[in-house]
């Protein structure tokens, strides 16, 4: 396994969760592609800490971790409403908020 | 006390007490305090007049005191202050005098109206009265011209004082677009004069080509202010207002002003021959005019009116042949003696209930004081040989002869005898002859009344005996010569007139003479018909400017309104609510981020 290698794993992991986050209405869906993209920066971060040495950034990806788990929790926590609301975790219902 | 407090306190006696009553309503809304705090406030004011007038007497000088004003750049663009010198003074003693008077007599000639009306009058005079004083103290012509505005819009409020009647409120306006639509010649003249001497001073000594555009401009405002022909058309009308607002207006202050300002401004007017050359023209074209006109008129303000405007006339006249001192001693002695025939006109009025003069007639058997003191009035406008009018109007054509001045020197004695004529007119038609109808029942008005006649009737005898005190003080050298030719002809124009009015109008009217010059409206006709001119031309400009101003200047306002309107109602449907297309444009934001940096 090449940095090369990793950085376009990471690079692809981003494209795909792009590409959910644009396409899926589920708000379950969407969470999963932020989810994604979050973790191809993790990779980013792993990848470049391995290859040129240093620990220090592997408790960054740590860190980020954690917190992306925390900010998981708070959306899921509004897909929860939404469905009380509405039946439906379509994210599209949501847009009444805008007002 | 300093002259310079003195002064301050003077001028803003009568803005305290205007203060007072804006702000503390209920003093206003009853009427009666009013009154009172505003007469208080003109007594101060006269007080500290007449304490610079004694210490004067004792010996002071002059006094100037200046601060500066409108900061630019660290240095100051004008300043603003205090002057008194032989010029002001007196002048802020007249107006005193005369204000104070003429409020008194308004506390009884008003009593009929509602306690608001009431003290919305007394606010009104105390605020025009400050404004006149900051006009007369003035140690520069901004500050000139920032008290010449205040005493515009005042005299724009007192004239249209009765607004609720159409010709009032018609009156007012048409008096105060007639003087703003002048005032811009001030504005102009002001801006020559700072662009080529840096400066706001009537002592600054430019070329004298600027100093003919400067006085021309200026005397564009003085033609406005004090009703010269061609803008007199005005005056007349501002007659709507009540009795002693026109005693106020048009004797000593408002139209004063016009003079005032010539006097003050001087130095100037004498760099510009050319400016005073035309100022002779038009002085003794409208003294000779406005008299004529008063000879026709029945209405006994408006012949008041009319020779106010004749008589200014005369001081622009002197004013144009160089000679300061004639316009202001004019100015002088004709606030005393018209400040009391206005007066005495408004007492009849009050006790016929009319001012036509063919509701009067025997009124000296009703109203002997009043007789008496429209009397002395009368006689001292008319230039009766030993009353205040004689000397100054004396003084006035003095100073035209030589020079070549005759054209001019024989209009204003013909207007001379046109005023003795129809003073006569006035005197004869009003109280000579038998008890008319609504005569009747006339009395004499209380002492509130009465009081400002008597007090205002001793400077309209004897006031021409200061003549050469005011002289002195204004460093004018000069003597009268009472047996030369100017004063003999003036004497006997004016005992030829009042002759002539007696021989045309007694047994109330009778001669077949009377009767054709009563219908002699030809002159009011050539008025008409100016103001007819005028009124067109001006509101066909003004309609021009309004179309303009409303689709154009407006227009390039309502659309730059409207675009920003619609800007957002597009702008809008950008934010559609949904989580995907927000997700896409940060996403589409960060590849356009990406690619700039790749790209550089």
């Amino acid at each position: 396994m090449t940095l090369t290698g990793c950085i376009t794993l990471a690079a692809a992991l981003l494209c795909i969760g792009i590409y959910g986050l644009v396409t899926r209405k589920q708000a379950v869906a969407m969470l999963l592609s932020v989810e994604l993209m979050a973790n191809s920066a993790n990779i980013l971060f792993a990848a470049f800490a391995h290859f040129r040495g240093g620990a220090s950034a592997q408790v960054f990806v740590l860190f980020a971790l954690a917190i992306t788990v925390a900010e998981v929790a708070v959306g899921l926590a509004l897909v929860m409403l939404i469905y009380r609301r509405h039946g439906d975790t379509t994210l599209d219902l949501a847009s009444e908020a805008k007002q | 006390m300093t002259p310079v407090t003195l002064a301050l306190v003077a001028t803003f006696a009568p803005a305290v007490a205007a203060l007072l009553l804006l702000i503390v309503f209920p003093l206003r809304h009853k009427g009666a305090p009013a009154a009172w705090i505003c007469l208080l406030g003109s007594v101060v004011s006269l007080g500290a007049a007449l304490k610079l007038l004694v210490d004067r007497l004792g010996g002071a000088g002059d006094t100037r005191v200046t601060a500066p004003w409108i900061m630019e750049n660290g240095r100051a663009m004008a300043e603003m202050g205090v002057l008194i010198d032989g010029v002001s003074l007196p002048m802020l003693v007249i107006v005193g005098v005369v204000a104070l008077c003429v409020q008194l007599f308004s506390v009884a000639y008003m009593h009929d109206e509602a306690p608001r009306a009431f003290g919305r009058y007394f606010t009104l005079h105390a605020l025009f009265l400050f404004s006149m004083n900051v006009v007369v103290i003035s140690p520069n012509l901004l500050q000139l011209f920032a008290g010449w505005e205040l005493v515009g819009l005042t005299s724009y409020l007192l004239i249209g004082f009765y607004f609720a009647k159409p010709s009032a409120a018609k009156a007012a306006v048409k008096a105060f677009w007639m003087t703003k639509l002048a005032d811009m010649g001030f504005l102009f003249g002001l801006l020559v004069l700072y662009v080529f001497t840096g400066g706001f001073e009537w002592t600054s000594q430019p070329t004298t080509l600027v100093a003919t555009w400067v006085t021309a401009l200026l005397f564009v405002a003085v033609i406005g202010k004090s009703a010269q022909f061609p803008l007199h058309i005005w005056l007349p009308d501002a007659m709507e207002g009540p009795t002693p607002v026109s005693a106020l207006l048009h004797a000593a202050t408002m139209v004063a002003a016009g003079v005032f300002l010539v006097v003050r401004a001087d130095p100037l007017f004498a760099l510009a021959p050319g400016t005073r050359e035309v100022m002779l023209w038009i002085g003794s074209v409208t003294a000779l005019f406005a008299a004529c006109l008063a000879l026709v008129q029945s209405d006994i303000k408006k012949v008041l009116a009319y020779s106010t405007a004749s008589q200014l006339g005369y001081m622009v006249a002197a004013l144009g042949a160089g000679n300061a001192f004639a316009g202001f001693f004019h100015l002088g002695t004709h606030a005393f003696f018209k400040a009391l025939l206005f007066l005495a006109a408004g007492s009849v009025i009050h006790a016929v209930h009319s001012n036509s003069l063919e509701d009067m007639g025997g009124l000296r058997k009703k109203l002997p004081l009043t007789t008496v003191a429209f009397g002395i009035g009368a006689l001292s406008l008319a230039g009766f040989p030993g009353f205040a009018g004689f000397f100054s109007k004396d003084l006035v054509l003095t100073s035209l002869e030589g020079k070549g001045n005759w054209i001019p020197w024989t209009m204003l004695m013909g207007s001379a005898f046109l005023t003795a004529f129809y003073m006569g007119r006035v005197l004869i038609k009003a109280f000579g002859g038998e008890l008319s109808e609504k005569s009747a029942h006339a009395h004499e008005g209380g002492p509130a009344m009465t009081g400002p006649l008597v007090i205002l009737a001793i400077p309209a005898l004897a006031s021409g005996f200061l003549g050469g005190w005011i002289g002195t003080q204004m460093h004018h050298a000069h003597e009268l010569h009472f047996l030369a030719l100017t004063p003999v002809v003036a004497s006997s124009m004016s005992l030829i007139g009042l002759t002539a009015a007696w021989f045309v109008f007694r047994n109330g009217g009778k001669a077949p003479f009377a009767g054709t010059l009563e219908r002699l409206d030809a002159f009011s006709l050539v008025d008409k018909t100016w103001a007819a001119g005028y009124q067109v031309g001006l509101l066909g400009i003004s309609g021009i400017a309004g179309w303009i101003d409303r689709y154009l200047v407006d227009g390039l306002m309502n659309f730059g309104a409207w675009s920003t309107l619609e800007g957002g109602e597009s702008a809008r449907r950008l934010q559609t609510g949904r989580v995907r297309d927000y997700a896409l444009m940060v996403v589409a934001g960060v590849v356009v981020l990406a690619l700039i940096g790749v790209l550089r």
